[in-house]
Parts: C-alpha cells; structure tokens; sequence
C-alpha cells in the first residue's frame, strides 16, 4: 500500500519524462532514426516506421499516465517502453558495440552506451512499477497539492543531474586515457 | 505541533529542492567544462565504414549529369574529401568557402566531392547560391546512409586507394584541416592522437 500522493506525484513525473522525451526525439527526428539504426535490433529500412512508433508510444504513455482512469496501463506502458530502452543497450553492450550514440539525450548531447544507462532505465522501470501498487484510500488536501508539486520538480532535477553525470563519464574516462 | 510539522516540512522541501538544483547545476558545469577541455578536432563518429577500412563503392550522377565515382582505388591517384553538407544547414555554408580554398590549394591530389540530400530543386538552388561550379554536388541518400552520416556537416577523407583515411563531423577549418592532420600522422582521428599522448592534455 502507498500514499496516493505518490502516486499523483509518479503519474506527473512521468507523463513529464516520457512528453520530454518525445519532443527530444521529434526535434532531432533525423539523429534519433540513425541513432536507433545503429542499435542494430530492426532492419535499418524499417528505421523510419520504428522510429515513429516509439515516439508515439512515448506520447501515449505520457497521456496514459495523465489520464486518471488508465493510470496502471500507463505505468504498465512506461515500465515496459524503460525496460525495452534498457534491453536495447544491454543487447549492444554485450555485442561490444559501447561506442554507438545512445540516442537518450535528445540532439544536443551525444553519449554512447554504457551500463550506467541500463541501471539508469532500471531504477525508472522499477519506479514505475511502484506506481501499480494499491493505494491508501484517503482525501487529498492542499498540503499534498505542494508535496506532489516539490516531489515531481525534485525528480525531474535529480533525473537531469543524473543524466548528465552519465553522459560526462565517458568524456571523463577519455581524459584520463586508455587505462 | 502539526502547524510546526507543517512549516518544518515546506522548508525542507525548498531545501531538498535548492539542493537538487545546486546538483543539477554542477553537473552541468562539469559538462560544459568536458566540452571546452576536449581536443579541438573533428569529432568522429561511431558507425559507418571505420577508419582503414575500404569506403563503401558507389557510383552516381552529379547534378549535372557528370559521372562520380566513390571508392575504389583512385585512377589519377588523388585521395578524395567527401563533405556532406545540406541546403538546411548553416554550419555547412559557412565551410563552403574553406573547402573551395583548400581544393583549389591541394589542386589535382584532392578531389572534393559533396553530397547531400533531398528536392532536387532545392539543391540546384543551393548549389547555384554558393556558386559550387566545379565541386560535384552528388544527391544521394544511399551515399548517406553507406557512411552513416548523423550529423552535418560530416567529413570522409578516402586516399587514392579507395580506404578510409579520417572522417567526422567538422564545424570549422580547424576541424576539416584536423582530417588532413590526421591523415598525415596515420591516426584515426584527433581524439586517438590524443588518446596517445600525441597532443598535452589539458589538467
């Protein structure tokens, strides 16, 4: 059992992430259908109708998760579209392909591959499915207006200063050099 | 009390929230600071035919009309810079002027071929913009996705034998000059130079 103000707090961070991260792949549509041909899991022709079916499960999910009767469909959808993220590195980091660009950051910032991402997307996942768990039932009132409101902001801060440290590290270990 | 719990938790919220944001912050300096510390060279990318390895072979039409020939060894033994560039892209204009000097400075060792993608009106009106003339403007997006090009404008440098020499994304003459560097030190790119000891690193 958890506190429905967590779960309001979940629902708005991730219809956030997951709006965010649409947009991030519809402005760089370009480097993001290259990107995610270089993963090397779907013919690259098929690159383009892969490409746009994930951009429009990432804005499904975000309404999903908005939508206040289909909140464990939506948190169903974001812990499976995380997972499905964080089998696609995984796959490659094990092939050996670390040095492909992740296609997580948007246009702006190239990353490539690397476990840090993969526990990254499993924390999320594992957040997600938080959020399929039975609440208490109890009224909201207007501290729980705050609470939510600070939770999702504090998230959505530490999530950007987590993505960035994970895109630093590689630029870090190229500055020491090969080991 | 609960008016005192109630005042002590909003002020640690807007302290967790301060904190996050000092946080988030750093992180970002440390970013850019990573941007500003990494060797000024083209940067290459992952993907496509690496470097020492053959380029991919095509063969197509300019716009107009004349043969092109990538890949493979080279009949007059010229290498062969590949630029690729695109009507849309502010950053490839701004390098044209530099790649015509540099062709014309290398003369018959270099061919300069530049490809790109799209209307074909709309490249007819970028190439007559720029005045290209004699640099061959290929249309292809086959030639794009055989070298992987993720961002422009992207650099190939292919020598007379048709092998991959240096390649990357080039935002300035440095960069493209960085190619030609590259080349001549037999690494694959600034970057691997650096990796070796080649170039001081910074800190």
């Amino acid at each position: 059992m958890i506190d429905p103000v967590v779960v309001l707090a979940l629902r708005a961070a991730g219809a956030a992430l997951f709006a965010s991260a649409a947009l991030h792949k519809l402005r760089g549509f370009a480097e993001f259908r290259v990107a995610l041909a270089d993963y090397q899991l779907v013919p690259w022709w098929t690159s383009g109708i892969a490409a746009r079916a994930l951009v429009a499960a990432e804005c499904a999910t975000a309404v999903l998760l908005l939508s206040p009767l289909a909140r464990p469909t939506g948190f169903a959808a974001a812990a499976g579209l995380l997972a499905l993220y964080g089998a696609a590195i995984a796959v490659n980091l094990l092939r050996g392909r670390r040095d492909i660009d992740c296609g997580c950051f948007g246009p702006a910032q190239r990353a490539p591959l690397g476990v840090g991402l993969v526990v990254r997307n499993a924390l999320l996942a594992a957040v997600a499915l938080t959020g399929l768990l039975p609440t208490v039932d109890r009224p909201l009132g207007g501290v729980d207006a705050i609470t939510a409101a600070a939770l999702v902001l504090a998230l959505a801060l530490l999530h950007a200063a987590a993505s960035q440290l994970i895109a630093n590290a590689p630029r870090l270990r190229s500055l020491r050099g090969p080991a | 009390m609960s008016q005192a719990l109630l005042v002590s938790n909003l002020l640690l919220w807007l302290a967790v929230l301060a904190l996050a944001a000092v946080v988030y912050a750093l992180a970002r300096q440390i970013g850019v600071l990573h941007e500003r510390v990494a060797p000024a060279g083209a940067l290459i990318m992952s993907g496509g035919p690496r470097v020492g390895e053959p380029a991919p072979r095509f063969s197509g039409e300019d716009l107009s009309g004349r043969p092109v020939e990538i890949g493979g060894a080279d009949a007059q033994g010229a290498s062969t810079l590949l630029l690729f560039v695109s009507p849309g892209c502010p950053v490839c204009k701004a390098l044209l002027p530099v790649v015509k000097s540099i062709a014309a400075q290398e003369g018959g060792r270099l061919r300069v071929v530049l490809a790109s993608d799209g209307p074909l009106e709309e490249q007819r009106g970028f190439a007559d913009e720029h005045a290209l003339g004699a640099l061959p403007l290929v249309v292809s997006t086959e030639l794009g996705l055989a070298h992987r090009v993720a961002k422009l404008p992207h650099a190939v440098l292919i020598d007379a034998g048709g092998v991959v020499r240096a390649k990357g994304l080039v935002n300035t003459r440095e960069h493209l000059e960085s190619l030609f560097e590259a080349q001549r030190r037999g690494v694959a790119s600034i970057q691997d130079l650096a990796a070796a000891g080649g170039v001081r690193r910074v800190g």
